[in-house]
């Protein structure tokens, strides 16, 4: 009974912790502890009428599984996982099936359907004896998502590829249909490497939208073919511009790896810009002192009571959605100053020809600008005042952002608003590096302080939420706003924290801090890996024993 | 007469133009005379050493050649409105900058910028001279040694944009005459809880003497791993590395002090004893306490704990052997053993400890006295000024070599009783210049992430430090310098560059130039070395939109907010 024990007891303490690192974890997850070996001549098998981005996918998953020579996390890299592998069995085929039925769709068409229709769902099953593997699902897309899974299997040491927790079972699909990373690249620009690197990134942790917070009052990279003034004014130069080629491009790597574009043209405030080519349409352009006009420099909005502007402003939003394929579009919303309307005496004389306050005139604004949209079968997406603060007409299907802070999400819910959690308490990664707003010492960045990933896994999505209101909840994002960000600094602010909300929202939430932390060490080294530059998070001493560096070691 | 005065309207503009911005130097000479016009450097620039020169040292001549590169290669447009499209009128009527004359003083005596660098922190020279005239002229530069004239050619080049091909400088003439504030201007890389390639340390050198930094401060060592190869302690990287690949080899180490040294940097390593130094154990189990004991917490500031038995004359003698070994790779005057964080339940708890003070009748400072003179000794017996962290001034009762440096670091406010007890001081605050701070504490699980040091320290924050401040004259004559710091226990390669720079700069000016500078003026050339520095392949980051970078001025908060 003794020997019995302490074989027990080695046991329990060998399967912990796992050996696998999947992220976002699946949701269902059976794990064995046998070693598989990949064979050199693995190939992954679909049989059926196959979109040419599936085979692409199917093609980059060959070329990860080979490539990506990530060493175990555990003290000696692997080395010893060797003498099991000698015995191990060795894997040559995973086998893709689409369901009966299902149809083969490209999985761009998959990944730009409507949000709640998107299917996700995949099945993936690895036995330990070599036999061929397999993924079923009832789409593409559940396809790609069952291959990302996979990719996380393997590990390598001394050139044998190998996957450590085997037979692996999972049933799997996300717990929320929205689950996003939002880029501002007005503030700086970003080129598209650096767009299709985070896409790639977002992939890998089956983030499903990128939201591109594209123009803003700084700068207007984006060409607009029928507005092409508007960026060759706007942007910061000649070569800081997206252009239809660039958002094709773009767009189509995005979707062949499951991400759909939600682009954002922040109306009708955040548009100061666009008085370098269109001055007729902006209300205080770069006014000062611009803390009474903006909450940001510089000041400038669009003059929402002028009818020649609100026709403008519809006509643009409808070119820029016809460059997209999404069923979804960002009119903004936030942060408008009244004062700037206050001051512009073509706003007043408008405002006084119709009889209307400014709340009316913004009123029929929205209307317009949100029915150019609509007309062409697209859902608008809002930041929430314009649900909280603003007295407007929405579609009933609008979308809110809730942003200024997570508790605000009750307030849109109780309005019956679908919402998507982007709380600047929770979830935006650029706070807590100081202010940017001039150099005086010391002054604190507003929404100090740094928001680390414990803090954002952490977070409770239905929090004060009645069952009814939960069902309101379509998911969430980190966001990146860069007024202290730029390619040079984009990985390292972005990776691994934002994949703290990619499995809050894939796998639910409750999930528990420690374990996380030991797979997000093993994402973050994958990443690096595949040429993100993610950080560390702890040194790699406490990366190689998990549990070991927490504050009450769990292993002692 | 009325051809001579300017129109009202044409001098309000030259002053306007003058106030936003007149050069974008970093660090800030200390004597800056500057003009209105413009100068194009001309293709056929060359840099000319004049004088009785007959032998110009190999680094030198090497530096002259990485300036023409740079002021060639830069095309740094300028950072306005327009990226100096507004120059170009300036620019039709501009004379052409053909040579700089590269000339030394009367007494100075020629050797290499490394052996300049290397002097003892008081006698390093680092003056020069830089005059730009705007006719066309040749430019001068005179110094008194290899090192101030590479100082100078490290301005020189901060001088030049880029428009459409054509290399200038604007408001020339500039006259300079220029010299450190403070003689010890350091950068502090934790190589141990991450290990940093070569190449990241070369590339950190290189953007640090850009800045005129001179004191590569090495923390190469510590509990989480020994990347440096030793000779005759070959086992320590063996067994203490990351990995086989994350090592300093000797030839690694030699390159590293050599590439510094050609730029003007001195290279002070740090081998942290007694404490910190859990990963010994792996390769000499006997020389360490407590290692890697659980709960860490009871044993060691942070995982792994460890230290070194000090108490015992063996392990004196072998950290005395494996300080000198590793003082004898570097070439500095200056060499640091450490002596932070040391934890005593490590060694109440450690019976090995505990029997030898009782054997010897020594309490555990006492023992520590012993330990700290026989390991000094060795460095002092190299030549070799120790310099220590302040818990070996402040809080234990050794006995110190009074040329001994104290790092203060656990707060700026240590500072004063540093200097009450007559030792030399290098700022190296927490508070202040801790550039790891603010990014979420790395013990896990801590679900409210605070760091141990948060907030974030800004460069407005280090650069508005005072490092004279509550010091007597007399005692603000022990302050050397100071350093920004970046501890690794998040930060590795993927972060290196975006989390110094531009910080790291920020101490740089203050300590070169000289506290007291203002904010707003440095921002707007801070913006102009965070772009030049991204154009040398460095990736420092930006502290505001490209919009604010472009308007001096525009993005500071207005008066009325803070009314």
């Amino acid at each position: 009974m003794r020997t019995f024990s302490s074989l027990l007891l080695a046991v329990v303490l060998a399967t912990l912790p796992p050996a696998h690192a999947l992220w976002p974890q699946p949701r269902n997850l059976r794990t064995g502890s046998d070693k598989l070996k990949l064979s050199d001549d693995f190939k992954i098998h679909l049989e059926a009428h196959v979109p040419q981005d599936m085979l692409d996918a199917i093609s980059r998953t060959e070329d990860f599984l080979k490539k990506d020579h990530l060493q175990r996390l555990i003290v000696g890299r692997g080395s010893s996982d060797t003498n099991a592998l000698t015995n191990a069995k060795s894997l040559s085929e995973l086998d893709l099936y689409l369901e009966s039925g299902a149809d083969a769709n490209s999985i761009t068409t998959e990944a730009q359907k409507p949000i709640e229709s998107r299917d996700e769902a995949y099945t993936l099953n690895v036995p330990n004896d070599g036999s061929p593997a397999n993924i079923t699902a009832s789409s593409t897309l559940g396809l790609l998502r069952g291959l990302t899974t996979f990719t996380q299997l393997w590990y390598e040491v001394d050139g044998t590829i190998y996957a450590a927790d085997v037979p692996i079972y999972t049933h799997d699909s996300p717990a929320y249909p929205y689950r996003g990373f939002m880029l501002d690249t007005a503030r700086n620009f970003f080129p598209v490497s650096d767009i299709k690197r985070t896409l790639d990134a977002m992939s890998l942790v089956k983030m499903n939208q990128f939201h591109w917070h594209v123009v803003d009052s700084q700068s207007f990279p984006l060409q607009i073919p029928e507005f092409m003034d508007l960026s060759i004014k706007g942007a910061y130069s000649s070569s800081s511009v997206y252009t239809p080629d660039d958002v094709k491009d773009i767009v189509a790597y995005a979707g062949a790896r499951g991400i759909d574009v939600l682009v954002e043209i922040d109306t009708p405030g955040h548009t100061s810009v666009i008085s370098k080519a269109y001055p007729g349409h902006i209300a205080c352009p770069e006014a000062t002192p611009w803390d009474i006009f903006a909450n940001e420099p510089p000041a400038g909005q669009l003059r929402l009571a002028s009818n020649e502007t609100t026709n403008f402003a519809a006509n643009l939003l409808a070119a820029v959605a016809r460059m997209f394929p999404s069923t979804i579009f960002s009119t903004g919303g936030d942060e408008l100053n009244a004062n700037c309307y206050d001051q512009d005496p073509d706003t007043q004389k408008s405002l006084n020809e119709t009889g209307r306050t400014l709340e009316q005139a913004l009123d029929v604004f929205i209307k317009t600008t949100h029915k150019a949209i609509e007309d062409l079968g697209k859902t608008p997406v809002v930041w929430e005042e314009m649900v909280l603060k603003h007295n407007v007409t929405l579609n009933p299907n609008t979308t809110v952002l809730v942003w200024e802070k997570s508790e605000n999400a009750k307030t849109v819910a109780q309005k019956g608003y679908k919402l998507i959690h982007a709380a600047s308490d929770f979830f935006y990664l650029d706070c807590g590096a100081g202010s940017w707003l001039g150099a005086s010492p010391d002054s604190p960045n507003w929404c100090d302080p740094f928001k680390t990933w414990q803090h954002s896994y952490t977070f409770n999505p239905t929090a004060n939420l009645t069952d009814d209101e939960a069902k309101l909840v379509l998911g969430g994002q980190h966001l990146l706003w860069t007024e202290q960000s730029g390619p040079s600094n984009l990985d390292s602010i972005v990776w691994p924290r934002a994949a703290s909300s990619a499995e809050l929202f894939w796998s639910g939430p409750g999930g528990n801090v420690s374990h996380a932390l030991e797979r997000l060490h093993d994402l973050s080294f994958r990443l690096q890996q595949r040429g993100v530059k993610s950080i560390p998070l702890q040194p790699l001493w406490c990366a190689l024993r998990p549990g070991v560096c927490d504050a009450v070691p769990h292993t002692s | 007469m009325t051809q001579t005065s300017f129109p009202a309207f044409l001098l309000l503009f030259i002053l306007l133009s003058t106030l936003t911005r007149v050069h974008a130097l970093w660090p800030q000479p200390r004597s800056l005379q500057t003009g209105s016009e413009a100068l194009k450097l001309s293709p056929t620039f060359d840099i000319i050493v004049s004088g009785n020169i007959h032998f110009l040292p190999l680094d030198l001549r090497e530096a002259i050649s990485r300036t023409k590169e740079q002021v060639k290669n830069d095309r740094l447009g300028r950072v306005v409105v327009g990226r100096g499209s507004s120059d170009q009128p300036l620019l039709f009527q501009a004379k052409q900058l053909d040579a700089l004359y590269l000339s030394f003083g009367e007494h100075a005596t020629m050797s290499s910028i490394a052996d300049e660098a290397r002097k003892p922190l008081e006698s390093r020279d680092e003056a020069y001279l830089l005059s730009v005239p705007c006719d066309g002229s040749p430019a001068t530069l005179v110094a008194n040694s290899s090192l101030g004239a590479f100082r100078g050619l490290a301005t020189f080049t901060q001088l030049w944009y880029n428009f459409n091909g054509t290399t200038y400088a604007l408001h020339l003439p500039v006259d300079i005459v220029d010299s450190p504030s403070y003689p010890y201007r350091g950068f502090m890389l934790d190589t141990a809880r991450h290990y940093f390639p070569v190449i990241d340390i070369k590339r950190m050198l290189d953007a640090m003497s850009w800045v005129k930094l001179n004191q590569l401060h090495w923390h190469a060592v510590d509990s989480q791993s020994f990347p440096l190869q030793v000779p005759r302690f070959m086992d320590l990287a063996h067994k203490g590395a990351y990995s086989p690949d994350e090592v300093y080899t000797p030839d690694d180490i030699a390159d590293i002090v050599s590439y510094a040294g050609a730029r003007g940097i001195d290279v002070l390593i740090e081998i942290d004893t007694p404490g910190h130094t859990s990963v010994i154990s792996k390769a000499r189990a006997e020389h360490i306490a407590c290692p890697e004991f659980m709960p860490w917490r009871t044993f060691a500031n942070e995982p792994p704990a460890g230290q070194l038995r000090f108490a015992s004359p063996a392990t004196t003698n072998f950290t005395a052997s494996l300080l000198e070994a590793v003082a004898t790779m570097f070439p500095s005057t200056l060499f640091s053993p450490g002596g932070d964080e040391l934890n005593t339940n490590c060694y109440d708890q450690d019976k090995e400890t505990q029997s030898i003070l009782s054997s010897t009748g020594q309490n555990l400072e006492q023992a520590l006295d012993r330990f700290v003179r026989t390991t000094h000794q060795a460095v002092i017996d190299l030549g070799k000024t120790p310099v220590v962290w302040e818990e070996m001034v402040l809080v234990h009762n050794v006995t110190l070599h009074p040329e001994t440096i104290a790092l203060t670091w656990i707060s700026s406010d240590s500072v004063k009783a540093v200097a009450q007890k007559g030792h030399r001081i290098i700022h190296a605050a927490a508070d202040f210049f801790y550039l790891d701070c603010g990014g979420g504490g790395w013990i896990a699980p801590d679900l409210a992430g605070n760091g141990y040091c948060d907030p974030f320290k800004t460069w407005q924050h280090a650069y508005s430090f005072d490092p004279l401040a509550n010091l007597t004259t007399e005692e603000a004559t022990l302050v050397l310098g100071g350093e920004h710091l970046l501890w690794t226990e998040q930060s590795s390669s993927a972060n290196l560059d975006p989390i110094v720079w531009p910080r790291a700069a920020a101490s740089a000016e203050l300590y070169w130039t000289g506290p007291g500078g203002n904010t707003s003026d440095a921002l707007s050339r801070l913006h102009d070395l965070s772009f030049r520095l991204q154009k040398r392949g460095v990736n420092a980051i930006p502290i505001q939109p490209l919009w604010c970078a472009l308007r001096p001025g525009a993005c500071d908060l207005p008066t009325t907010s803070s009314t």
